[in-house]
């Protein structure tokens, strides 16, 4: 019915608007623009704001009722009405999700409007009529809407639309009725892969574009500028390919044959878990600072960020980590030889296949430990059903989520609009009979005293001895891509009843890995993982709100990696970094980017800084001792609180239906904490960061903005100089006059002092802004 | 470090208006007090006091009975060890009747007699109630209602997933994922009874939370430090430049570029903190109660602080929230001995911390002579399976369920007995949802629960159901535990 509807709406605008769009067009003067292309909604005279908006079905001019009969859609009545617009840049092929379009009323809400057609006028190449449905919030005499629509990122301009009344409203913005980028014509749609080759070319990408991509793809801009002039010079596509190939710190497989190591996590000794009493030697505070607390690996985590050159391993790594959770307070109180096979196991995979990242963490003995596979059992007659935790865990947040998605990452909905689960308690209690009868490999010798006491949290969990843990019934899973039916898991049967015991534990042991192949098959070939596993991600590198264009263009490259590869994380990372709604120099639509996570806030600024090499600090930011910055901000790093991770995936902006996860710990007292670290960094030690403290900060961290000091004579030139570093050029005149202001009326006899204090203030505003802090 | 905020409140003592404090106010608030009929406001004080047992508490553990159902309670959860001995039990007569017995660490008191005191007091002064299974419902549910599930009308969105299942506890809104807490909009709804203050109605020590988000009132988050300290803007630079100070290039920015909305929100929660910090900044009052030195312990006794300033705040009516995390027991949720206060397993020893610390709250209150005036009540994630979940005999746990008990606290509370319906604990009871697992139907829903306390707090009757969705469903839209 709907499809119908809209195919009725598309071909009546089609014959109707036609005289509008020649009366629009010729009251704009077409020009050519080399920059970013924004859409450019038509208004129906060159010297009014209002737009060209008709009633999608009756045709009818404005005001706009809320609903509207006979609109083709009995059960869905609410009005649509199509706008006309050009400079479209669409890619070829790309659906309509990849606009999006709001409203504004005269009380600044920002009402989101549904695209649900976009399509050419007939006879008239590149110019394009949209139909948005009104949203059910909006009541009936609102009066005057700003209507806005965006595409990759780009807003357009804002045109009056009225709703049950002419006039009231929003005032106009500055500049209404820009003139079209691009003349109306049969504009070249590239493919997707055409507009990720023109950035083959170094050249192609300007200044700023290449500054938000380090912004998405490492901790941070360098100080010096070395990751940048590099990246200028050989472009995106062959930095993406040398961050690839670009080999972690540690590697080394010969260690133990079980574990190859290859990881910015170096090998953790395998301490025990209660260390010994006498005779040995006592562990003093450094003994426990080091092999009882996570203060060596948040450390590492710390100097890895600010130091190594294998950024995009990093970040893609703690994206995994974000969404793949295992916390250090249940791993023995944060041990790190029990936590740093997890993150080596995340580093190992982050640009491996998706596939075996989920295969060698649900057999990681950290995992097994924080979410209950190992040891999972069902001990027939005392406990006959297994520990639910990790099967839902690992469908909820590892790999499917749970609703059921439509390949760009939408719910899907159901005849009466509501999401669809994408599993039920059953599967749950099915997946969770595969997980049984896996336990930690055979102890591992303890450096303290040299016996075989440290339970082995390194190797991975392998099949138990115990026969009665397993469960070698059948089970049904999921339908997944690859058959209509649900993947079915036949029991054991003989193999695992008859023989000697030893044959039948063999049959267990091999039943039980077969299993939980089967299993994570089932799961890596669910139709939902591509898009919920590219929503992950483009959420922590680039933007909290993707158009369902760009995540289904993600979960494309997911699903086949251009050679039949499902799963490829290269391809993944690839396309979402190279993905139009990612690149670009500016971004104007007035959803787009995320917040800076508190250690992304505080990298970034260290990095853009100085402290970007071993000597300059000792990476003790987050760590547990002797004060922990980062979890004054919200992040106490490799500790979030459950497994829901640091902030919720789907926390919403309140007050709005926006995705906006890292404000999920952003309050009242984060807040203030923010800006008190940047007073703590660029100001209360004279501007030379954090101090030493005793031996638990042996060095401290250093910054130097020497560079900026220098140009503090002339403060527009210092706050220039500061929205070039920080905020790729975006600072607005406004924000950037009243720190000019604010800088300028700093004055001190002794110059030296003015010019610090000048530099610290300026710094302090620009880091501690909303405008900063929200990553664009 | 220099004292921004005395030296700012110092300056402008006298020259900030009370226009300039409303300005700074979270605008949407206001508007909302206009445009809504709201009542007058209020002469009395009142607080509701919501302390979230984060991760879903095993509630079958926490009341027990201890009649002759004892026995099939033993059957399911005794051979694997998850089983509370009935020795152990606290007893309780409630006035509903039946016997029943707390978690010994809801009073570790009782068997460890120099430890702090829990909740048998308060119940012997008929100050607590037990609301007994109640959860997210879209209408009264039975378990053949909801294993049929005609039309749709029966299951909640997303039943035992920790995500969705705190935010029908927290939002009431059990159909699809809420976007408000019913604190937050009882808060949208009731913020006249406060008049014009500076602080907004809500107020967290445990963080941002959905509970307290409405659709037009926000809440402060503040730490448990003194409250001189929890919102503090340091600056060491030049004192021109202090970013405190009205006009200052700091607060100036926050104006800008509003219409970019994750910088508008980001905004919007430093001016929140801005404003507070206005009126926060007071010498910590007395504290009569020793409260303990946990987490929970820290936050009421915050909570306790800013009750006892209330009229210094100029508050008539507030909402806290607090928090206790770890309460996900799939393992290790008890001891052999499970009267041990630190050393009961992991839902033992949080239980000894809830306890305790919200006794101290009680005495406090007591003290303050402001227990009628102070409602204290737990919400959880879900209850847990009543059969155990299998991971080795000396790890036992449980899994992920549905309805749960909670508890009701103060002088307003008439307590001393069982409000709704305890469930029936076997295997494939009446209350099991069909599983076999005893995830327990609820008999009492969310949206009853919370319009029990919002109506004592003040929200209009006419207004129940639209702060609480489902409750037109439900026969009963008061459950009677507080006078």
């Amino acid at each position: 019915m709907k499809i119908r509807a809209l195919a009725l709406r598309k071909r009546l605008a089609s014959l109707c608007c036609a005289s509008f769009a020649v009366l629009v067009c010729a009251a704009s003067s077409p020009s050519f623009a080399a920059s970013a292309i924004a859409p450019s909604l038509f208004t129906v005279s060159s010297s009014s704001t209002r737009a060209v908006a008709l009633e999608s079905v009756s045709m009818l001019a404005e005001p706009f009722s809320l609903t509207s009969e006979g609109n083709f859609s009995p059960a869905d009545p609410r009005t649509r009405i199509t706008v006309f617009c050009t400079n479209l840049d669409f890619l070829s092929g790309e659906p309509a999700s990849a606009l999006t379009a709001d409203a504004q009323d005269a009380a600044g809400t920002i009402y989101p409007l549904k695209v649900e057609y976009v399509g050419t006028v007939p006879n008239f190449d590149g110019i394009y009529m949209v139909v948005v449905r009104l949203n059910d919030l909006m009541s009936a005499n609102l009066g005057d809407v700003l209507v806005r629509l965006n595409l990759h990122g780009i807003a357009s301009n804002r045109a009056r639309v009225a709703i049950g009344q002419i006039g009231g409203g929003p005032a106009d913005d500055s500049a209404p009725n820009p003139a079209p980028a691009t003349p109306p014509g049969a504009a070249t749609q590239l493919t997707l892969a055409q507009y990720q080759a023109q950035y083959n070319a170094p050249a192609f990408a300007s200044d700023n574009d290449l500054k938000r991509f380090l912004e998405q793809s490492s901790w941070g801009q360098r100080g010096d500028d070395s990751d940048f002039n590099h990246l200028r010079a050989i472009g995106i596509p062959a930095y993406i390919n040398e961050q690839f190939n670009t080999a972690p710190q540690f590697v080394d497989s010969s260690t133990d044959p079980k574990f190859a190591l290859s990881s910015d996590y170096p090998f953790s000794p395998s301490y025990p878990q209660f260390y010994p009493g006498a005779p040995a030697p006592a562990c003093d505070a450094n003994c426990t600072r080091d092999f009882y607390t996570l203060y060596p690996l948040q450390k590492q985590f710390m100097l890895n960020a600010l130091t190594q050159p294998d950024q995009l391993r990093q970040r893609v790594g703690f994206t995994f980590h974000k969404f793949i959770v295992v916390g250090g307070q249940q791993l023995n109180n944060n041990q790190p030889f029990w936590f740093a096979p997890y993150l080596q196991t995340i580093d190992r995979n982050s640009f491996g296949n998706f596939r075996q990242m989920l295969f060698e963490v649900s057999l990681n003995p950290g995992m097994g430990e924080y979410l209950n596979m190992r040891g999972n059992s069902v001990i027939s007659l005392v406990n006959p059903t297994p520990n639910e935790n990790y099967a839902r865990e690992i469908m909820q947040l590892f790999s499917i989520g749970v609703d059921t998605l439509n390949q760009d990452g939408t719910p899907l909905l159901d005849a009466q609009g509501n999401r669809v689960p994408t599993y039920d308690q059953t599967s749950i209690t099915n997946l969770a009979r595969v997980f049984t009868g896996w336990d930690l490999d055979a102890n591992k010798i303890s450096p303290v005293d040299g016996t075989s006491t440290s339970a082995n949290y390194q190797d991975p969990m392998v099949p138990n001895v115990n026969r009665n843990r397993y469960d070698t019934n059948q089970k049904t899973l999921l339908i997944d891509i690859r058959s209509p039916n649900p993947v079915v898991i036949p029991a054991c049967g003989s193999p695992c009843t008859t023989g000697t015991s030893a044959q039948m534990l063999a049959a267990d042991q091999a039943y039980a890995t077969t299993s939980l192949n089967s299993a994570i098959d089932n799961l890596f070939f669910h139709p939902n993982t591509g898009p919920y596993v590219c929503i992950q991600m483009i959420h922590q590198l680039v933007t909290s709100n993707p158009s369902p264009a760009y995540v289904g263009r993600c979960a494309a490259a997911f699903a086949n990696n251009g050679s039949g590869v499902r799963g490829d994380m290269k391809a993944v990372i690839t396309t979402i970094l190279l993905d139009p709604e990612a690149r670009g120099d500016v971004k104007t639509d007035p959803n787009y980017g995320h917040l800076r996570e508190p250690v992304l806030l505080m990298t970034h600024l260290l990095r853009a800084f100085n402290a970007t090499d071993a000597s300059k600090t000792d990476g003790v930011l987050v760590s547990n001792s002797p004060s922990n910055f980062s979890n004054n901000l919200g992040q106490n790093v490799f500790n979030p609180p459950t497994v829901f991770s640091y902030f919720p995936a789907d926390f919403n902006l309140p007050g709005t239906n926006l995705f906006a996860p890292e404000f999920g710990i952003l309050d009242t007292s984060s807040s203030y904490a923010r800006a008190n670290f940047m007073n703590t960094l660029f100001v209360a030690n004279s501007g030379n960061g954090i101090p030493v403290s005793g031996t638990n900060r042996p060095q401290g961290t250093q910054i130097s903005f020497a560079s900026f000091q220098a140009l503090s004579t002339t403060p527009q030139q210092l706050v220039d100089a500061l929205n070039a570093r920080l905020m790729h050029g975006t600072m607005s005149t406004q924000m950037n006059a009243s720190i000019v202001a604010a800088v300028t009326a700093i004055t001190n006899a002794n110059a030296t002092t003015q010019a610090l204090q000048r530099t610290q203030t300026a710094i302090y505003l620009v880091a501690s802004s909303s405008q900063y802090q929200v990553e664009r | 470090m220099t004292k921004t905020r005395r030296q700012f409140l110092r300056d402008t003592a006298c020259g900030l208006t009370a226009a300039a404090m409303v300005n700074s106010l979270d605008r949407l608030s206001i508007v909302n007090a206009m445009v809504q009929q709201q009542p007058e406001v209020a002469s009395d004080y009142k607080a509701l006091v919501c302390v979230f047992l984060s991760g879903g508490s095993d509630c079958n553990n926490m009341v027990v009975p201890v009649d002759a159902e004892y026995a099939s309670y033993n059957t399911v959860r005794g051979p694997s060890g998850l089983a509370i001995p009935q020795s152990a039990l606290l007893p309780i007569n409630p006035a509903s009747g039946r016997q029943f017995g707390l978690h010994p660490n809801l009073s570790p008191e009782v068997a460890t007699p120099a430890q702090a005191a829990g909740l048998l007091g308060p119940w012997n002064q008929g100050k607590l109630a037990i609301l007994a299974n109640y959860g997210s419902l879209l209408r009264p549910t039975t378990k053949a209602q909801y294993q049929s599930n005609v039309g749709g009308a029966f299951r909640p969105y997303q039943l035992f997933s920790h995500s969705d299942q705190v935010n029908q506890q927290m939002s009431s809104i059990v159909n699809t994922t809420g976007q408000t807490g019913w604190g937050g909009r009882v808060a949208d709804n009731t913020g006249s009874l406060n008049g014009v203050t500076i602080l907004p109605m809500s107020l967290s020590v445990a963080g941002g939370n959905l509970f307290e988000t409405g659709a037009s009132t926000r809440q402060i988050a503040i730490g448990t430090g003194s409250l001189a300290s929890v919102l503090s803007l340091s600056w060491n630079g030049p004192a021109s430049a202090n970013p405190f100070t009205n006009g200052s290039g700091f607060r100036q920015l926050l104006g800008f570029d509003r219409g970019q909305t994750l910088i508008r929100g980001a905004s919007d929660t430093t001016n929140t903190a801005l404003s507070a910090d206005l009126i926060l900044n007071q010498p910590d009052p007395t504290i009569t109660a020793t409260f303990p030195g946990t987490g929970l312990g820290n936050q009421l006794k915050q909570v306790a602080k800013l009750i006892k300033i209330k009229d210094t705040l100029g508050m008539k009516r507030q909402i806290f929230f607090c928090s206790l995390g770890g309460f996900d027991t799939h393992t290790n949720e008890t001891a052999t001995d499970p009267t041990q206060p630190n050393n009961a397993g992991a839902q033992g020893n949080l239980l000894t911390q809830f306890s305790q610390a919200a006794r101290a709250f009680y005495d406090e209150m007591g003290a303050q002579g402001n227990s009628n005036s102070v409602t204290l009540f737990t919400i959880s994630d879900f209850g847990r399976t009543f059969q155990p979940s299998g991971t080795g005999a000396t790890a036992v746990g449980s899994d992920h369920a549905w309805g749960s008990h909670a508890f009701i606290m103060g002088g307003a509370v008439l307590g001393g007995t069982l409000y709704g319906a305890y469930p029936t604990l076997a295997l494939n009871s009446p209350d099991d949802d069909g599983g076999n697992r005893g995830r327990w139907v609820p008999t009492t829903s969310i949206d009853q629960y919370g319009a029990t306390l919002a109506a004592w707090y003040g929200l209009p009757a006419n207004l129940l159901t639209t702060v609480f969705p489902n409750l037109s469903k439900f026969p009963t839209q008061n459950l009677g535990f507080l006078g």
